[in-house]
Formats: structure tokens, sequence, C-alpha cells
């Protein structure tokens, strides 16, 4: 009975610590789970989902022209990004996504590793919610969540981005053109 | 003479045959043109003569140091596999078969990039291998009444510049794979 308790204990340590070393490493990396969003593309009459891993993105910076200005632009910004994630519908219809799915994603970000930074709604032109991840002065990620009544796209960037360079993706590596720049806050004069 | 030539020539023919078979039956290319045949009850013609006809080259590969002779694929790592004529209904979405490649290809590539549109009832699915100093990469493509499936590889510094506008990935090799040079 003394063995079977003590087997008990040791067993309860490890599931402890097993769960803190998880939460850990699930605070520390920035990549979120899209694939429950996978559902949607039964119902979207387009849909777009790009995957580049970290081995891909050192690939590209190191490859990229250190001569061509754009390239250079480029490759400063990929610099250290640990991957870029891209999951982007669009309906036919309103309503065929819901908020549950989005809830899926923002349900992730709640956590105190994440702060909202930009959130931009218009009934018009539906929303961008910027996430940023930050660990001590480093930005550990982002993701970007825009929603229209026809469309959901979710970015997800891994690894520290500049944010002031940020809308230099768009375009870029499957990034669509969010109007990322366009939403943000003016200096106040 | 002659009477040796066209047995040789139907024996040549046999050979070569009896290799793209083989081919297609030993790696993930083959099993990826299987799980086509399969899913949409479709046959593939795998010679790539049909494919050398009239397809231009893609701007992707001019954009390449080196001008348009450039090709983007690496010398002699090319298969393909054409589908012409016949049905790959979408009717049913995408799902279905999008889970059915993926599964088949688990563990051993990365999906790189799928765009799928239901009003063109077009797939794309783009996906990577690491294969030693350079990169595999095997796209297939589905339209209403055509399909195809190549598998190429890529130099890492042809794969960089092409990343760069993933959308186009597909399209790019797809096209350079089905070009001859006089073509260009």
């Amino acid at each position: 009975m003394r063995t079977l308790f003590k087997t008990m204990k040791l067993a309860s340590l490890a599931l402890l610590l097993g769960l803190s070393v998880s939460v850990t490493a699930r605070a520390q990396n920035a990549r979120i789970e899209m694939g429950q969003l996978d559902h949607l593309g039964a119902k979207a009459s387009e849909t777009v989902d790009v995957n580049i891993d970290e081995r891909l993105m050192h690939l590209t910076a190191k490859f990229l022209s250190g001569k061509d200005p754009d390239e250079v632009k480029i490759k400063e910004l990929v610099n250290g990004l640990k991957g870029i994630y891209v999951k982007s519908f669009e309906f036919e219809r309103d309503g065929d996504y819901s908020q549950a799915d989005i809830e899926s994603i923002r349900l992730q970000l709640r956590s105190p590793a994440w702060s909202k930074i930009l959130n931009v709604s218009s009934k018009k032109e539906g929303s961008v919610e910027v996430y940023l991840m930050s660990n001590a002065a480093q930005v550990g990620g982002l993701v970007v969540v825009a929603t229209d009544l026809k469309e959901l796209t979710i970015v997800n960037i891994v690894g520290p981005v500049d944010l002031e360079k940020l809308s230099q993706l768009e375009g870029q590596f499957g990034v669509p053109e969010l109007g990322i720049e366009r939403t943000k806050p003016k200096p106040k004069n | 003479m002659k009477r040796l030539l066209v047995p040789t020539l139907l024996l040549t023919l046999l050979w070569s045959a009896r290799d793209s078979v083989a081919e297609a039956k030993g790696d993930d290319f083959g099993a990826v043109v299987k799980v086509v045949e399969e899913f949409y009850g479709v046959k593939h013609k795998g010679i790539p003569f049909l494919a050398k006809a009239g397809i231009k080259a893609a701007t992707a590969a001019a954009h390449l140091a080196g001008g348009s002779k450039k090709r983007l694929a690496e010398a002699g790592s090319v298969k393909l596999a054409f589908f012409e004529d016949q049905e790959f209904s979408a009717k049913g979405g995408f799902s279905d078969f999008r889970a059915t490649l993926k599964a088949r290809l688990a563990g051993r590539w990365l999906p790189f990039i799928q765009v799928l549109s239901l009003n063109d009832e077009a797939q794309t699915y783009v996906f990577l291998r690491d294969a030693g100093p350079k990169y595999t990469v095997l796209v297939v493509t589905i339209e209403k009444h055509d399909a195809t499936v190549v598998q190429v590889n890529l130099a890492p510094q042809t794969l960089a510049m092409l990343m760069q506008n993933p959308n186009d990935i597909g399209k790019a090799i797809m096209d350079d794979a089905t070009t001859t040079d006089d073509q260009e």
C-alpha cells in the first residue's frame, strides 16, 4: 500500500511537472492552433492556407539578395522570424462562419502573454484585431484576425516581427492585404 | 537491319513504360497520382508529351538571374502526370480530397500552400520536402476537367525566390515543368 501511495505521488509529481513544462512551452510559442478552422473549407468559395515554417524562413532570409533594395527590406523583415501561417476563407453568404470559429482563435490569445494592440471595426469594412506576444523586451509573435461578413483571415507570424514594418509583409509570403497601416492610430500633434 | 529496328523500338518503349510505372509505384509522387485516380475515378496520362504543347513559360522563370532560358526545376528531376478531359466534380467540396491528400503525405511533406476555389472548381496544393541540398516540391492542380501532378527538385535559392509569392508558386512550377526550351 505504501509502495502504491509512493508510486501515485511520484506519478502526480511527474504529471504536474509535465503540465508546467507544457504550459511554459506553449506560453513561449507564439504559434497558435488554426486547424480547427479547416472545416470552413467545405463552405468557403475561396480558401488559402499557407504554412511557412522556421526552416523555410531561414532559407528565404539566407538567399534573398543583399543588393536589391527591395529584397534587402524583406530580408531585414524576415530575419529571425520563425514562421508565417495564414488561413483565409471567403464565403458566398453571410454567416457561413460563426462567432465560435473566431472565438476558438481569440481564446488562445487570452493568455497573459498576449495583448491586443489594435482593434478596428466597421460595419462596412469588417474588423481587424492585432494581438502581440511579448516576452520581456522582445516581441515573440503576432496574430491578425481580420473578419468581414463574408471573409475570415487569420495571420500568425511567429518570431520577433518589427511592428513598424509589418505592413511591408502584406502581399508577401502569403500575407494578404489587410490594411494594417491604414488602420493604425494617427499620432497626436 | 530494318527487321531489327521495329522490335528494338518496341522493346525500348516497353522498357521506358515499365520504368515509368515502377517509378510511379515506388514513391509519394506515384501515391499522389493514385489518390487522384481513386478519389475521382479517373486515369492519368503519364507521358509528358501532351503537356509540351503550347504552354507558356512562367514569368517567374524569366525573373531568375540568367534570363528566360533559366529553368526553375533542377535538370532531370521532373515527374509529371496528366489527367485530361475527365470529370473532377467539386460539387461535394474539396474537404474530403484535401484530407485524403494530406493524410497520404503526412509526416513526410510540409503542406506549404493550398489554394481552393469553389467558384472556379480549382484546387492547387503545394507540398515541400527537404532533399539534402535541394528541396523537392510536389504540386497538384485540379480543375473542372483537367488535373496535373508534378514533382520537381528546386535549388534553395530558387525556392527562396518563389516563396515571396507563394500563391503563384504552383503555377510557376507547373508552367516550368511543362515548357520545353524551344517554347521559351
